[in-house]
């Protein structure tokens, strides 16, 4: 019973991580109707962002975590301006294969820039483990699922309160009518990119503390994201979150109660099953498209 | 009908280039690279015939190339089942496989699937890695017998390299007759548009399935033809990072191009051999090659550069037109 | 209904998420003749047209194609039973050339397989070129067989729709269904199509048109079908609709 509880948590700090990669994914799809196989990268270069602010520069953390949030959204927004909307014939392919491209390519700069070591940041607080009934939870589980379900909330603020954000949701349902409202929606496809790059980049910072950080640690952690978007229903963020702890919850649970060597397929096997039985997720929230 | 003979005579002088390479080159590491290459183009062709002409992604094709390297490296090394008998068994399991994974992904499109084909390829890779009984786990699988024709050893130099470029020769004429066919122009129809396609009544889902099966079935046997070569594999050469190159073979080399294959394959491998330090730019390249080629020449380097001869033709047509 | 319809439909209705797109409408379409489907925006025509084609499954009622009720059929498979059909936007195969569209037109008269294409015996080869005699001759039809190897892509508009035409009748179809076919067309164009769609009748084709171009419809149709809200507001020739008041005040009213 224990070990069950304790299965839980570390299935729910993971899925809140997968959670958030998740809502990057929605919320581009979104906008844009693109699904960016880079966000993973995204990832990663916040992880990494932090360890060389913090560890190497002894920034802050609040500091670090800005500037590295800015930092990443602006490579989001190089990436779209540069490459997404410079492309002339946007057949799937080409969109798919520029995206993988990118992947590869910040991959490549990161090695560059940090090497193939693996590194790590001191949590973000210095409290000691908690411990509830006969599991142990870290702080930084707390962090991470406390600031997860912050971000949700501001994410639905900025949809429902704010104008950029309901101009977005518009774009969202229907992109013709939209801008003959005049909402420029050439800008929302920049702002998607740099909000969900943003996401993305406090996703590798909240488990930067927890995990060992390195050049290639985006590529599993975005296909696992999307996973979990696709399982809740790709298209709804709630689905996006409900995808991503449920996705951390079965895998926790396989790998303890099988093999840990379930940690990798249980995400792929999941996304099969789904796109095998239900491709519009469990939320079922958008028909899945033809192009 | 005119087009049958005009078509076979680039394959005649393939053949013959072949046959001249063959014969010219002896240095052992260079006939080894071109063989490589041999085995490269193949894959690439497999994947071109899926994505350049159905217009289908798949980002998971290292998948099939692995499974037809360790379906024979597995029946020859631990049961000693002759490897001639091991490749029909390797291209059937790889084609069974294609078949069950397309059936659902193949119902979607774009992302959908490319996300489902990188998914699996994964979950294949993982497979690889963690079945060591069978496989050797990630330090791999050694051992693996040579080609033999009766006492004549084939997996060595000169032989292998026309074992090689024999079998592409025939992939490439195979290839090349489906594309000029009613199978082919159905695929090529789906790609431009997969709805209209359909009302003409072309049965979509099942050409799909189809040159999914067989892009899986050439890639399979590229693998048995890499395992016999280098008599030891690992996971690591059937990972994500290969079915991004093979992506880029077809993406550079030209989509919905044969020879367009043979070129993306070939700059492919020799790229490794004019930059030493690749190894650690290899991702920046391959990244900004991909992204490059698909912005500005998305028809890749064969059809793009002819395009532009044809448009410059065009152009100066047009300038004397005018003129007089 | 009818002794000797073509195609049937019963009662079909259809609604989605809470809109009722189409509710009971039946009628009759007869052996070579023009019908014409008109009503005002949202009267359900593109849905009872997506309806026949397959493309959507109606939630109750049915339809009859030569006898045989085809309401949950796939789109590809009523192709082969006989119905082609056009897209309001056209949508051809755009790398291809004027000459393999039609040829992917005869997808289904043609049997040549994968086996087939990778041995290329003197029967696919007698195929392929029958196809393309028969295309060239479709073509022609059209109006388009000197424009054979260009690239179905960059051809004009006019030409575009003309050549989706004849892809559609490149399955030998007994049924022809036209999307707005006069759709961006100028007046000259549009003429030619009307006599186009009757030379179509005269070769035994039946055909049923989506149309807004009224001079168009009442020019050539036999028979016209008015949609209102989802529902069947009048049948019957030109002149009776023209002078219905129900048509009127529907088209008028709004």
């Amino acid at each position: 019973m224990n070990e069950l509880l304790q299965y839980i948590f570390a299935g729910i700090t993971n899925g809140a991580i997968y959670a958030i990669i998740a809502l990057g994914f929605t919320m581009l799809y979104n906008a844009t109707e693109l699904i960016n196989f880079a966000q993973g990268e995204f990832v990663m270069l916040g992880a990494l962002g932090l360890v060389s602010l913090r560890t190497g520069l002894h920034w802050p953390l609040p500091v670090a975590f800005a500037v590295t949030v800015l930092g990443v959204s602006a490579v989001g927004m190089v990436l779209e301006r540069l490459a997404i909307r410079t492309v002339r014939k946007p057949h799937p392919i080409v969109l798919v294969i520029i995206t993988v491209g990118a992947s590869i390519l910040l991959r490549g700069l990161a090695m560059l820039g940090w090497g193939k070591d693996s590194f790590s940041v001191p949590y973000f607080s210095k409290h000691p483990p908690i411990q509830v009934s006969e599991a142990t939870i870290l702080p930084q589980s707390l962090w991470i699922v406390g600031i997860v379900l912050l971000t949700v909330g501001v994410l639905q603020f900025f949809y429902k309160r704010t104008l950029a954000g309901k101009a977005m949701h518009a774009c969202a349902i229907n992109k013709k009518a939209a801008s003959l409202l005049g909402i420029p929606s050439e800008r929302m496809v920049l702002l998607a990119f740099a909000i969900s790059a943003a996401l993305g980049a406090v996703g590798g910072m909240i488990i930067a503390p927890i995990t060992m950080c390195s050049y290639d640690m985006g590529t599993l952690l975005g296909l696992k994201g999307f996973c979990a978007a696709m399982l809740g229903g790709l298209g709804s963020s709630f689905g996006a979150v409900l995808g991503g702890f449920l996705l951390g919850i079965l895998e926790s649970l396989g790998i303890g109660f099988f093999s840990s060597s379930l940690k990798e397929p249980t995400a792929f096997l999941l996304l099969l099953l789904i796109l095998y039985i239900r491709p519009s997720g469990l939320l079922g929230a958008k028909a899945v498209k033809r192009f | 009908m005119a087009l049958g003979s005009a078509a076979r005579s680039p394959f005649v002088i393939f053949a013959a280039a072949i046959v001249l390479v063959g014969a010219g080159v002896s240095n052992s590491y260079y006939l080894q690279l071109l063989t490589v290459i041999g085995i490269y183009t193949l894959l690439a062709l497999g994947l071109n015939m899926l994505m350049g002409y159905a217009g289908q992604i798949s980002l998971g094709h290292a998948a099939f190339y692995g499974l037809g390297a360790y379906t024979s490296a597995i029946l020859t090394t631990h049961f000693h089942v002759s490897p001639w008998l091991a490749l029909p068994l390797a291209l059937l399991l790889s084609a069974g496989v294609a078949f069950l994974v397309g059936i659902p992904t193949l119902k979607l499109s774009g992302y959908y699937l490319g996300m489902g084909t990188l998914g699996f390829g994964m979950i294949i890779n993982v497979l690889f890695r963690e079945w060591s009984s069978m496989t050797g786990g990630a330090s791999g699988l050694v051992g693996i017998p040579p080609l033999a024709w009766g006492s004549f050893v084939l997996s060595r130099g000169r032989a292998y390299f026309y074992l090689v470029w024999l079998t592409t020769l025939a992939c490439f004429v195979l290839c090349e007759r489906l594309v000029n066919s009613r199978i082919g122009r159905a695929l090529r129809a789906i790609h431009d548009s997969e709805r209209a396609a359909t009302a003409v009544g072309v049965d979509t889902s099942r050409l799909k399935l189809g040159i999914f099966v067989f892009s899986a079935v050439l890639a399979a046997l590229a693998g048995f033809l890499y395992a016999h070569l280098v008599s030891f594999i690992s996971p690591s050469s059937f990972d994500f990072l290969m079915s991004v190159r093979i992506v880029t073979m077809v993406a550079v080399g030209g989509m919905a191009s044969i020879w367009g294959s043979l070129l993306g394959a070939s700059l492919l491998t020799l790229l490794p051999e004019w930059l030493h330090v690749f190894a650690e730019y290899e991702m920046v390249v391959y990244g900004l090659l991909l992204m490059v080629i698909m912005i500005f020449l998305p028809q890749g380097l064969s059809r793009g550069v002819i395009d532009l001869f044809a448009q410059r033709h065009l152009l100066s047509s047009l300038a004397k037109r005018l003129k007089g | 209904m009818g002794e000797n319809a073509l195609l049937e439909i019963e009662a079909v209705s259809k609604s989605f998420g809470g809109i009722q797109a189409l509710y009971n409408v039946s009628f009759a379409v007869r052996p070579e003749a023009i019908h014409a489907i008109i009503g005002p925006n949202g009267a359900g025509k593109t849905t009872l047209f997506n309806i026949i084609t397959g493309v959507y499954t109606p939630d109750s009622g049915r339809i009859r194609f030569k006898d045989t009720e085809i309401q949950r059929r796939n789109v590809h498979e009523l192709v082969a039973y006989g119905i082609a059909r056009t897209f309001q936007n056209v949508e051809l195969f755009e790398s291809l050339t004027v000459l393999e569209n039609v040829l992917v037109g005869q997808y289904v008269r043609t049997r040549c397989g994968f086996w087939g294409a990778v041995g290329r015996w003197s029967w696919v080869r007698k195929e392929e070129r029958e196809a393309r005699e028969r295309a060239m001759e479709l073509l022609g039809f059209v109006g388009l067989q000197d424009l054979a190897e260009k690239r179905s892509g960059d051809l004009a508009f006019g030409w575009q729709r003309l050549l989706e035409i004849a892809r559609a009748l490149a399955s030998q179809p007994n049924l022809l269904l036209l999307d707005e076919p006069a759709a961006g067309l100028n007046a000259v164009e549009t003429r030619r199509l009307g006599e186009l769609i009757q030379k179509i009748r005269e070769q035994g084709i039946t055909v049923v048109l989506v149309e807004h171009d009224m001079n168009l419809t009442m020019e050539i149709s036999d028979r016209i079908l008015v949609l209102d809200q989802g529902r069947r507001l009048a049948e019957g020739s030109p002149r009776e609709v023209q002078t219905n008041e129900a048509v009127m005040s529907a088209y008028l009213g709004k």
